[in-house]
């Protein structure tokens, strides 16, 4: 049986790395293929090789049996390769088959036909139980739709292999589950699917074979019905792991952020969220779970200062903020990781001292008598650096040049330095490697020993459910529920957070 | 997303190396003298083109611009653009994209002159309130394109250019009509008082002044430049100087580079763009201001019509920061080199009857030529070191790039 | 004052003949802001435009080579915009800021230096474009003289508007185009090469100022003058932010300009200072921003306000 597709010592090096080092990989037509590995493992580089995105330094690459020189994701397209990247590639302003068709659009005369556009995307939608709209707008379509958009244009180019990228990082575990009824339809009908993802319950569950990536080398290849998940867990990490959930020490405190019928309005006066009212204490984590898109990121930029509140109160330590800047929230204790650590988090071209100093910058030691002390900005920016174990030259080396785990370092370790009561947490893990991984969870739950009030919003529900005293559930712009950790588990905040009322949610489940 | 390979410590990779490298001396030996060097020879193809000999015509440019009286002259036509273009970079760098100097420069001119002219008092007393009706005015004018943009969301790079042309015809009907001295042939007002005008260093009248010139002779350099540059150079070089203080020294600084590198991320901290743009427009807008009020009271003596807006001063002193990269003391050095460039343009005209419109079209050269990063060919810097990059952090390396033409 | 005949047939044609060149200009900046590049640098590749066309025009005798030297000339310093801002990354803002200063420099260097002259240069031998009335239709009450009297480049840029939108909207090509300037890393996911389309509509600018400034200078008139553009490029460039990027909201917004320009010059007949009616256009302008406020295309906001 010839293969569909196989990657022979493929071998890429970035400066300082070797991202993919001599890896192999075979798959069989009509399998699910699970690539797993830890963030930083080497599998989004092996996948931009084989789209034809990067170039490997050494290696072949063969389809069906024939030798592949991947220049371009023309080539990877034309050898029949379908990419759903994690972070879509779409265009919000065209259409669902203006987008699918881009690039290869049917034409009349030589105008674009954009009726059989629309009609050609919607057959192909039906066939595979994908339910989009041809003719909505992108930018109107929730996330979930997003992705199924992405796998007919994916079908639409008619690529026998489909490669996923964490295909469900974004989607509840119902709408997962949705995604692998598609993938197995697809495979049933005789196409190849890869699919790389670090969780492993969705191995176990979707794969008919998995290849492990550690340290960019293919660690282990395991038929998924011949192994076990621990098997799988100590070739990926290379030890055994031991959750490691501290609960708090001691019962949380004072409320240190309180908000109160809080609405945020978005374009056209339409309430993004509506009716928010929640408190976070002094010693506790609480979490918000939520799909993508319903209202934590404005939520979040409205508790900052960032966005304007429409209606209801923001208190921090007792002082109503909402109506005030962001330097007022600060003032009043307000520390915060931001979801977003390039557009946000940092200034790329500014120095590390410069990126760790602001918001120390207007007090002592930083500043003395009206003046910034240069010297003490730099020790400031040194301290950091040794006790937060950044990996950077040094204070005067621009953050531009810092690898993910490292910039989220650096905005870790200006956010926790402040000693402020309350730390928003936004995504604070999402693409870094594991090592930085257990640091910043470690730092968490610190902070919240020390007495800290802490907000967590993350759609990695692992995190969620590992780290937080409480959780609240958005759906649309509300908070729907709130669940204690020994109340929560993965399928409650599922079908919470795709709408269900917590009266049916308990019928259902318990 | 592709994968972020981490860093290994003490090495970033190329980026690291290279920020290093262009930080210590990279800036007098990366793309900067290349581009000069090639701006150059652009600047000698159209000698060529215009039937004059390049060799000949530069060398009358370089002893143009820093010999005899040339060498006072070059100083004294540094002091506008320096002035215009530190005003400028410490717009820029905080990321506020001020075209509309020449616009405030003129109504600076023009409310100073007004003042100089009407009010009555000690001429250093009316000196000063000309020069701060100046900054207010040159302020104000700036301020309303700030206004615009953070309270109605029009880009300031917009409204302040386009605010260059009411600006000029106001000054320009005011200078024709209301405020025309119709006893002089010159299409101006009426000179300013004496005793309001803001003197050479050491005048030619003075007793200091003659005896130095008849210790020295008439023609020397220390005799023409203390004759020829007037005290403005003092308040230039203090404005240089604060700059370069409060950028380094001071929290505002600090947030204002901060700003102009990522406003998200100053607001993220806590920083309050919209005042901080409002606010550096008004010193920007002031100091071009201010730069107007002293070409009238300093060189002109009357606010001549169009002769503010024809020297092209603004846009020189704009080209002068996107040099300097805002640094004040860049400024100073940009600034003075290319005043030179401008004098020796003159030089060369009278000489070698060759338009001195070369030195603009050299000036925009190495401007266009390091913004795109011209450099010689190095062995090192291959495919290999700038794709992973990009394949590393997308997002940040391309706004570091970007950032790099910018700064 | 005498303000009777503020407002006829002729004014109109003279507002159309004053939007012909912003027209021109501000669809090649239509197009980059359409591919994701801010084009600032209309301006000096229309005052190139100018020149280049002036002395085709005088040293062949034709205005047809005139348009030609025009179109090359400036495509020629887009190209350099195109490399600079595309393939090298550099700030377009910086870019078009300078490249407009060197056209000024090199048009005001090359008029001494090829015609002996300062500040304005005419000559019988430079061959304007001639005027093309289309029989029967130029005859026409009321539009006739506006619409059906003008040069060929005249005709061209009216008719550009609609073609330019139907390339946009209903052919392949502009869908490639706007998915590029919208998000160009998911275009090259799907095979299409960002950087040909901006190299294409930069280049595209380029000749289209080419046109503009041929327009103002053997159209509009016949002459060259030093830095005659005189702010239209920027003018153009306001146009594209007012309609957000769309032909045929450009074209509204370049009338509105060309009704100020022409209006302005009407009341300088009627005794108004020139002073006051050459600002016009440009306030006129400012306030059109102004009660457009936010609505302005992405490439716009994000390059000049972010």
């Amino acid at each position: 049986m010839t293969l569909e597709l196989e990657l022979r010592g493929i071998t890429r090096r970035f400066p300082g790395v070797v991202a993919n080092d001599r890896i192999d990989l075979d798959v069989r037509k009509g399998e699910i293929h699970a690539l797993m590995g830890e963030n930083g493992a080497g599998k989004s580089t092996l996948m931009s090789i084989l789209y034809g995105l990067l170039h490997p330094d050494e290696g072949e690459i063969w389809v069906r049996g024939e030798r592949q020189h991947f220049s371009s994701p023309n080539d990877a397209i034309a050898a029949g390769l379908g990419m759903v990247f994690q972070s879509f590639k779409l265009f919000p302003s065209l259409t669902v088959a203006e987008n699918v068709v881009y690039g290869r659009e049917p034409t009349r005369g030589r105008r674009l036909a954009r009726a059989s556009a629309e009609r050609q995307v919607t057959e192909l939608a039906q066939r595979y139980g994908l339910a989009v709209d041809a003719t909505a707008r992108v930018e109107d379509l929730p996330v979930g739709v997003l992705q199924r958009v992405e796998i007919v244009k994916a079908l639409y180019r008619e690529a026998s292999v489909l490669i996923l990228d964490e295909p469900t990082a974004v989607l509840t575990p119902q709408e997962s589950e949705a995604l692998f009824e598609v993938l197995r339809a697809l495979a049933r009908d005789g196409r190849t699917i890869i699919f790389i993802t670090h969780k492993l319950k969705e191995v176990m569950a979707m794969s008919d074979r998995v290849t492990v990536l550690r340290d960019g080398r293919a660690v282990a290849r395991f038929v998924t019905a011949q192994t076990s998940p621990a098997e799988i867990t100590r070739a990926m990490t290379g030890r055994d792991v031991t959750p490691r959930v501290t609960p708090p020490a001691q019962p949380p405190g004072e409320p240190v952020l309180r908000c109160r019928g809080l609405r945020i309005e978005g374009e056209h006066g339409r309430p993004v969220v509506d009716d928010a009212t929640f408190e976070v204490r002094a010693g506790e984590i609480v979490g918000i779970a939520g799909v993508a898109g319903n209202g934590q990121a404005e939520l979040i930029e409205a508790i900052t200062g960032l966005r304007s509140v429409a209606a209801g109160t923001v208190e921090i330590a007792g002082r109503d903020v909402a109506g005030g800047s962001v330097a007022d929230r600060r003032a009043s204790g307000l520390s915060y990781i931001p979801e977003d650590r390039h557009a946000v988090g940092t200034a790329g071209a500014a120095d590390t001292a410069a990126n760790l100093a602001l918001g120390h910058h207007r007090r002592p030691p930083l500043l003395r008598r009206g003046l910034l002390q240069p010297q003490a900005v730099k020790e400031h920016a040194s301290t950091l650096i040794d006790r937060f174990q950044i990996k950077v030259s040094g204070p005067e080396t621009r953050v531009g040049t810092l690898s993910g785990g490292n910039l989220q370092k650096v905005v870790v370790a200006r956010e926790m330095s402040h000693g402020a009561p309350l730390l928003i947490a936004e995504q604070p893990t999402r693409g870094v490697d594991v090592g930085a991984i257990e640091f910043i969870h470690a730092e968490v739950t610190a902070c919240r020993d020390r007495g800290g009030a802490v907000l967590l919003v993350s759609a990695e529900l692992s995190e969620i459910l590992s780290l937080s005293g409480r959780i609240l559930i958005m759906f649309e712009g509300r908070i729907v529920a709130e669940l204690g950790a020994a109340e929560a588990d993965e399928a409650t905040l599922g079908l919470l957070m795709a709408g269900a009322s917590p009266e049916m949610v308990s019928r259902h489940g318990r | 997303m592709a994968a972020e390979p981490p860093a290994a410590p003490g090495r970033g990779g190329a980026p690291g190396r290279g920020a290093r490298w262009r930080g210590a001396v990279g800036w007098a030996t990366g793309s900067v003298p290349v581009s000069i060097v090639l701006a150059l020879l652009i600047g000698a193809v159209a000698i060529v083109i215009a039937g004059k000999d390049p060799l000949a015509a530069y060398r009358a440019m370089v002893e143009g611009a820093l010999t005899g009286p040339g060498l006072a002259n070059t100083i004294q036509r540094a002091i506008p653009i320096v002035g215009l273009a530190m005003g400028l970079a410490i717009a820029i760098r905080a990321g506020v994209f001020n075209l509309g100097a020449e616009g405030q420069m003129v109504l600076g001119g023009l409310a100073g002159t007004v003042v100089a002219l009407e009010m009555p008092g000690p001429g250093l007393v009316v000196l000063v309130a000309a020069c701060l009706a100046a900054v207010l005015a040159g302020a104000l004018w700036a301020a309303l394109s700030a206004v615009l943009q953070t309270g109605l969301g029009v880009p300031i790079l917009i409204t302040s250019l386009l605010l260059n042309y009411p600006a000029r015809y106001l000054s320009s009907y005011l200078v024709r009509f209301p405020l025309r001295d119709e006893s002089s042939s010159m299409v101006a007002t009426a000179p300013v008082p004496e005793d309001a005008r803001i003197a050479p260093l050491i005048p030619g009248t003075s007793g200091l002044g003659r005896s130095l010139a008849e210790s020295l002779g008439r023609d020397d350099v220390l005799v023409l430049v203390t004759r020829g540059v007037n005290w403005s150079i003092l308040v230039v070089l203090a404005i240089v100087g604060l700059a370069a203080f409060v950028n380094r020294r001071t929290p505002g600084g600090l947030e204002s580079g901060l700003a102009g590198l990522n406003p998200r991320f100053a607001r993220y901290g806590g920083v309050d763009t919209s005042r901080l743009a409002v606010s550096t427009m008004m010193i920007s807008g002031g100091i071009s201001g201010l730069v107007g009020v002293m070409l009238v009271l300093g060189s002109q003596y009357r606010l001549i019509e169009g002769a503010l807006v024809g020297t092209n001063y603004a846009w020189t002193g704009l080209l002068v920061a996107l040099l300097a990269a805002n640094r004040p003391l860049r400024v100073l050095v940009v600034g003075t080199f290319f005043a030179a460039l401008v004098v020796g343009g003159e030089a060369m005209q009278r000489s070698q009857d060759v338009s001195a419109q070369i030195s603009q079209v050299i000036q925009a050269a190495v401007i266009v030529l390091i913004a795109i990063r011209v450099r010689l060919p190095l062995p090192k810097r291959s495919r290999q070191v700038r794709e992973p990059a990009g394949t590393a952090d997308p997002a940040a390396v391309s706004e570091a790039e970007t950032q790099v033409g910018r700064v | 004052m005498d303000w009777s005949g503020l407002v006829d047939g002729a004014l109109f044609a003279s507002v159309v003949r004053a939007l012909i060149p912003v027209l021109l200009a501000a669809m090649g900046g239509l197009v980059c802001d359409r591919a994701g590049v801010f084009n600032v640098a209309l301006e000096g590749l229309m005052l190139i435009g100018c020149f280049a066309a002036v002395a085709g025009s005088y040293y062949s005798g034709s205005a047809l080579v005139g348009v030609l030297v025009a179109v090359v000339c400036a495509t020629l310093l887009a190209a350099v915009l195109a490399y600079g801002s595309v393939s090298r990354k550099a700030d377009p803002i910086v870019l078009g800021v300078a490249l407009n200063i060197f056209a000024v420099g090199v048009t005001g260097f090359l008029l001494v230096a090829l015609f002996d002259v300062r500040g304005v240069f005419q000559s019988p031998e430079i061959v304007g474009l001639p005027r093309v009335r289309i029989p029967g239709l130029a005859d026409l009450p009321g539009i006739g003289p506006v619409l059906f009297d003008l040069s060929l480049l005249g005709y061209l840029a009216l008719v550009l508007v609609p073609v330019v939108h139907v390339l946009l909207f209903r052919f392949p090509l502009g869908l490639r185009l706007r998915g590029v300037g919208e998000r160009p890393q998911a275009a090259s996911t799907l095979g299409v090469n960002p950087t040909a389309y901006q190299y294409g509509a930069v280049l595209a600018s380029g000749v289209l100022c080419g046109l503009a400034g041929a327009q103002l200078a053997l159209g509009n008139v016949v002459q060259f003058a030093e830095n005659m553009t005189a702010g239209r490029g920027w003018i153009a460039v306001v146009a594209v932010m007012l309609a957000r990027a769309n032909p045929l909201g450009t074209l509204a917004a370049c009338v509105l300009f060309g009704f100020a320009e022409a209006f302005g010059f009407r009341l300088q007949g009627n005794g108004l200072p020139a002073q006051i009616t050459d600002a016009a256009p440009y306030v006129v302008t400012l306030i059109a921003l102004l009660i457009a406020r936010r609505h302005f295309s992405r490439t716009v906001a994000t390059a000049a306000t972010g």
